[in-house]
């Protein structure tokens, strides 16, 4: 039986690398962030991700087609993007590769960025990002470094499955959500993003350029921003605002 | 000749598969009202925005994202008693080919949409305001009639 997902490897894989993940969620943070930073460092189109379970669609770009959810990689760093929505259906089965790849080209860490929603925030000038990681010591590093830590609740989507591999595996993975609108593009959510991931990582990324592009990628982003929103809900991410049971 | 005795299905299984048959159809009939326009229109030179719609106990709260409007601009207009129209000018045209699109020709200077809404609403103490591009419209919701408990 073919393996119902594949990664495609076109150019060497960089080891001991950090892998970003930024794949389309609440507010587009983690794929606006992370195509930012795969701008800002020039990085290769490195490898990409095929499988039946994702839509039949290739993205033309100058001309040419490339796999909607692709890994950029140079200077130490992994980067996994989507320009596609990617069906709940196919969220397992991609997210368990993407984690196994990851660990067969030894990734130092994984770091997932995404958006946790937040009902008013546009009444809110600089959103807040928190954190949680795959294993205590970890969460005590970013405790030190001053992040706010994502004490209780539920996570849903790309990022859960990652730091449930990751713990699995014990492979060292933290995710970054900033504070974001749920169904609006939030570039600027991004940039903060961005920001905290400089505490975590040697990764010193001016976000200028970002911010001023804000409205552009708001106009640019309204179509992948729908038919997240779709897959959103078909993966019940509305589950994020419910209370856990602890007793 | 052996027949298989079929075990006869309970009400709830019954139920349970129409429900489910229901959401199928249900999910199928907005995917295929929704899913299958383009964002954009030609004719009326506009895009349309991103729209959300949230139903409280008390209102009716409509956002739209309007990235690039000029402010003034905005207009939210009662169309019916049920659905208002948001239209908002640009600060400047935009073309496919900002995109980086060469196979399509047409250039874009508002926003504008159409939005239902599914609850009966008091439409003249409407609220609208603009705050980092979000448009916000509120609407206070029409009481019914309150039914004493025994």
């Amino acid at each position: 039986m073919s393996q119902p997902v594949r990664i495609i490897e076109k150019k060497p894989i960089p080891t001991e690398a950090l892998m970003l993940h930024g794949l389309p969620d609440v507010g587009l943070v983690g794929l606006i962030a992370t195509s930012y930073i795969i701008s800002e460092l020039d990085l290769d189109e490195i490898a990409y991700v095929d499988s039946d379970l994702l839509p039949p669609v290739v993205v033309l770009h100058e001309g040419l087609p490339h796999a909607p959810l692709r890994i950029y990689g140079g200077k130490n760093i992994i980067a996994t993007i989507s320009e596609m929505a990617i069906p709940a259906a196919a969220i397992h089965p991609v997210m368990r590769k993407l984690t196994d790849w990851a660990q067969s080209k030894k990734v130092k860490m994984i770091l997932s960025i995404g958006g946790m929603p937040l009902e008013n925030r546009q009444d809110i000038k600089e959103p807040k990002v928190f954190c949680a990681a795959s294993n205590r010591d970890l969460l005590d590093m970013l405790d030190k470094k001053g992040l706010n830590i994502l004490k209780e609740g539920y996570m849903v989507g790309p990022q859960a499955l990652t730091m449930r591999y990751c713990a699995e595996r014990k492979l060292s993975a933290i995710v970054l959500l900033a504070q974001s609108f749920y169904n609006y593009p939030d570039p600027e959510a991004a940039a903060v993003a961005i920001n905290e991931l400089a505490k975590i990582a040697e990764l010193k990324i001016d976000i200028s350029k970002l911010l001023e592009k804000g409205e552009e990628i708001r106009l640019r982003a309204r179509d992948i921003m729908k038919r997240t929103q779709r897959e959103l809900t078909q993966m019940k991410k509305s589950r994020e605002y419910d209370l856990p049971l602890y007793v | 000749m052996t027949h298989k005795r079929q075990r006869k299905r309970s009400i709830f299984d019954i139920m349970s598969d129409y429900v489910e048959d229901f959401k199928t159809w249900a999910e199928e009939m907005i995917e295929s009202a929704t899913s299958e326009r383009p964002s954009w229109d030609i004719e009326s030179c506009s895009l349309e925005p991103l729209c959300n719609i949230f139903v409280t106990t008390k209102e009716v709260v409509v956002t739209a994202d309007l990235p690039c409007i000029e402010p003034k601009t905005v207009r939210v207009e009662a169309i019916g008693e049920d659905l208002i129209e948001i239209e908002a000018k640009m600060k400047r045209k935009v073309h496919f080919d900002d995109f980086g699109i060469t196979h399509r020709k047409g250039e874009f200077s508002a926003f504008l949409c159409q939005t239902r809404i599914p609850v009966p609403i008091k439409l003249e103490q409407m609220k609208v305001s603009l705050k980092h591009g979000i448009l916000e419209i509120r609407l206070p919701r029409k009481k019914g009639y309150e039914i004493k408990v025994e």
